[in-house]
């Protein structure tokens, strides 16, 4: 692809980063990717592996040029039911994983928001989550093994279906790393059994503090639930407008939370979070009754971010996560930075995992609003991190909060982190300047400092 | 005994069952782990690190010049029920702070017979609980883990927090690393909430398990099935019967089989009953259903070559987790990516004073 048009399209993910992509390919297999990787390290260039690009951090944006490696040609599913376990390729999306499992009464757990556009190989980058997460944690729980080009173009099998692989976890480690280690071609993931029955509720406060003690009340009560999310008045209003999914606007807050098992458990742990939001002075507690319903408040809110468009051309979003005991506080301190920017905020956000999405609109092209906006989040999240939380629950580091690494870790934690991309890669094509801040390896600990040859990346 | 520093020196305990030919030693804060992992790799002294010793047989062998028990570095620092949360020093054994925990209904559901068993050793060791299929393995649990290198360096990954991914997850690689990377100071782990209601349901045959969805595990125990339910009473009560079969209140959970030999026999979920078919006469087993995994123990290495051999044409492996390795390999094939990890190795150990060559491959 050489067209500058072409090109265009791939020179920035779902984040507001761009790039400039010096070609973009589309390689069919872990073959034809090592055929890549070895051109990209001999020419020295970078090599950005791009699913969907959906992400939010611009993880997939060729901010220093390069190849862009599309990863969509590579679709294949190959479902084991026997063992609960599918082979799939890094470009099949989310959501047509879990289509294609549904008849073998599997899914695949995590579900981003926006599963229905992204892929798998998106997702092992990651780690994504997604509401159901809560209880059967993120991708990184859900993969097995992996196919994956490492440096030299070598392409290795890691991990499989037998428990415990020996030695070191080198799969775990590249599940989250951003296409910085490898490029990973096909995942081998876990499939769950649907469970038998499912209660979806949906909970309505007058205030954002009731709502946020609910869900620190729940966790509390020893309760698990399958998800448990968040959204504010602002943000019930824009979903309002725009699907009529019957959310209460009047609401200061909302909580929707589903319960996942056999029939007997599902009622009696619905009854128990439902008398806790009441003791914590909900409005409404209303439980779908139908898979209709359930289906039209889960479209209510995945489509969140979409909506928010009525708002303002773009949209700037954080992903710090805290400690659920710290929820409450948390919220009214980030609700308190945007009323002093005098800031358009709407939240939605994985609240059982005290994980964050503060949602600022405006209009990037105002480069005022585009400062005020950066000087905002990053209040938010030193609010988070003060409270003990962590810079990104799901949406990954990219280049977005890359320069924010430092106020999460020690010189020496970052630096350990560096030579792990070091040593996995030592020409430095894989991702480049994303995840780590320059300088990272930098630190000098106790001997001599090693000589780097000039144009590589530490 | 010359080798030791004397800043160090009044750190010397007697570690029962350790290795009596090495120096014994147990740190007291990260400050002497710090000294003594310095001094190691100055003087090229290997190190082997101690929890409750329950593990010491798995692994190839590795004679230690000095053994380091982190039993004095077992404090709860925060335990945050509400949270689900606890960050706890490695020694601390896992049966004391299991007792902590019942207080509020909450279980590290690490281990469910932990004996002496360390939250450090068992994370060093990747071993993982019965209950793994319904709550995750070990590497799950892990959401931080604060380790020192082993040439003295302090790092910490991963956070306080459920779900995180700020950077790469060397806080779940220390799972099952041998303290290949460094040794294990403290970890903050996720808890499970241990709901009111619990039975232990004796059932015939694998149809008959199947009649609940996701059960808490299922284990066959020489030829007995086991289902565990845990959830709230109307429901326990509910699946019981539905399960048919003989039911206790309460989770019955059996104790590793026990011999000479102790085995960890890996392999795809759905060959689990084919494993155990398989197993040499005279071995007895617990075997972890919808898991892949069987618990086994011999009083020889008699047959495990052959059993070996089909659990890697599988996709499976067949370890040594207690026994003389020096007559039978403990690992067999070693992984893929050996290359790899030796030199990641050597960015953390490398003076590769912990726990030299125990893990597959002799690295």
């Amino acid at each position: 692809m050489e067209q500058p048009i072409e090109l265009h399209l791939y020179s920035k993910d779902a984040s507001l980063i761009r790039g400039q992509p010096t070609c973009v390919v589309f390689p069919q297999d872990a073959a034809e990717v090592a055929e890549v990787v070895k051109l990209a390290e001999r020419h020295g260039s970078p090599i950005v592996a791009r699913g969907a690009g959906t992400g939010l951090a611009a993880g997939a944006s060729p901010t220093e040029g390069g190849i862009v490696l599309v990863t969509t040609a590579m679709n294949e599913i190959d479902i084991d039911p026997e063992n609960r376990t599918a082979w799939v390729g890094a470009g099949v999306i989310n959501l047509d994983l879990s289509k294609a499992a549904q008849p073998f009464g599997l899914h695949f757990a995590p579900d981003p928001s926006s599963q229905s556009a992204c892929t798998i190989g998106g997702n092992v980058a990651n780690n994504s989550g997604g509401p159901h997460c809560l209880a059967e944690g993120s991708t990184t729980s859900h993969v097995l093994g992996m196919e994956v080009v490492l440096a030299g173009g070598d392409i290795a099998i890691l991990g499989g279906q037998a428990p415990d692989p020996s030695g070191l976890d080198l799969k775990g480690l590249i599940v989250g790393s951003e296409g910085t280690l490898g490029v990973v071609t096909r995942a081998l993931v876990r499939l769950l059994p649907i469970e038998p029955d499912v209660r979806t509720l949906l909970m309505s406060f007058d205030t954002v503090r009731d709502a946020a003690q609910t869900v620190s009340d729940v966790i509390a009560a020893g309760l698990v639930p399958a998800a448990l999310e968040m959204m504010d008045r602002r943000m019930c209003e824009v979903v309002e407008n725009w699907l009529e999914a019957g959310l209460p606007i009047e609401s200061e807050a909302i909580l929707l939370t589903e319960v996942v098992g056999e029939t007997d458990g599902v009622v009696s742990q619905a009854g128990v979070i439902a008398d806790i939001a009441r003791l914590n002075k909900a409005t409404d507690v209303e439980i779908a009754e139908t898979p209709e319903h359930r289906a039209i408040l889960w479209k209510a809110r995945k489509s969140a971010f979409g909506a928010i468009a009525q708002l303002a051309p773009d949209y700037y979003l954080h992903d710090a996560v805290v400690p659920r005991t710290r929820l409450v506080e948390t919220m009214e301190a980030v609700y308190a930075i945007a009323d002093r920017y005098g800031l358009t905020m709407a939240n939605v956000f994985h609240a059982g995992d005290g994980n964050l999405h503060p949602l600022i609109a405006f209009d990037a092209s105002d480069e005022e609003a585009n400062r005020i906006v950066h000087q905002a989040g990053e209040e938010i999240v030193a609010a988070c991190l003060r409270v003990g939380g962590a810079l990104s629950g799901e949406h990954g580091i990219g280049v977005e909060k890359r320069d924010l690494m430092p106020t999460n870790f020690s010189d020496l934690d970052l630096d350990a982190q560096a030579r792990l991309k070091e040593v996995f890669d030592p020409v430095g094509v894989f991702n480049p300047h994303k995840v780590l801040p320059t300088g990272s390896r930098c630190f000098d600990f106790g001997g001599v400092r090693r000589e780097v040859p000039e144009g590589v990346w530490v | 005994m010359t080798y030791h520093p004397a800043h160090i020196s009044w750190l010397e305990v007697e570690i029962p069952g350790a290795p009596e030919s090495a120096f014994h030693l147990a740190p007291k804060t990260i400050r002497d782990v710090e000294a003594i992992l310095r001094h190691a790799t100055e003087k090229g002294l290997v190190v082997q690190v101690w929890g409750g010793g329950t593990h010491s047989g798995y692994g190839n062998p590795v004679p230690p010049d000095f053994v380091m028990s982190m039993e004095r570095m077992a404090d709860v620092e925060v335990w945050e029920p509400d949270d689900l949360t606890i960050v706890v020093g490695s020694g601390a054994r896992i049966e004391t702070v299991e007792a902590m925990l019942v207080e509020r209904n909450q279980s590290l559901a690490l281990s469910e017979r932990p004996g002496d068993a360390t939250i450090g050793g068992v994370i060093a060791a990747g071993i993982s609980g019965l209950r793994r299929g319904r709550l995750y393995p070990t590497r799950e649990r892990v959401l931080e883990v604060t380790m020192v290198t082993g040439d003295g360096r302090l790092i910490r990954s991963g956070g306080r927090v459920v779900k995180n991914v700020t950077g790469y997850d060397l806080h779940r690689l220390a799972v099952g690393a041998f303290g290949s990377l460094g040794v294990i100071v403290s970890v903050c782990l996720k808890l499970w909430p241990t709901p009111p209601g619990a039975a232990t349901v004796l059932v015939d045959d694998l149809e008959q398990a199947s009649a609940i969805v996701r059960p808490l595990a299922v284990l066959e125990v020489d030829g007995q099935l086991m289902v565990y339910l845990q959830g709230t009473e109307a429901e326990i009560e509910a699946q019981t019967t539905q399960l048919g079969g003989k039911a206790t209140p309460g989770l019955d959970w059996p104790p590793d089989p026990t011999g000479a030999w102790q085995w960890s026999l890996r392999v795809p979920p759905a060959v689990t009953t084919q494993a155990v078919a398989r197993l040499p006469d005279g071995w007895s087993h617990l075997a972890i259903l919808a898991v892949g995994e069987v618990r086994a123990a011999s009083d020889s290495e008699d047959g495990a070559e052959g059993l070996r051999s089909w659990a890697e044409a599988v996709g499976g492996s067949l370890v040594v987790t207690g026994g003389d390795s020096s007559v039978f390999d403990p690992w067999g094939t070693p992984p893929p990516g050996l290359e790899l990890q030796k030199r990641l190795i050597a960015e953390f150990d490398p003076g590769r004073v912990i726990n030299p060559g125990r893990l597959p491959g002799g690295i």
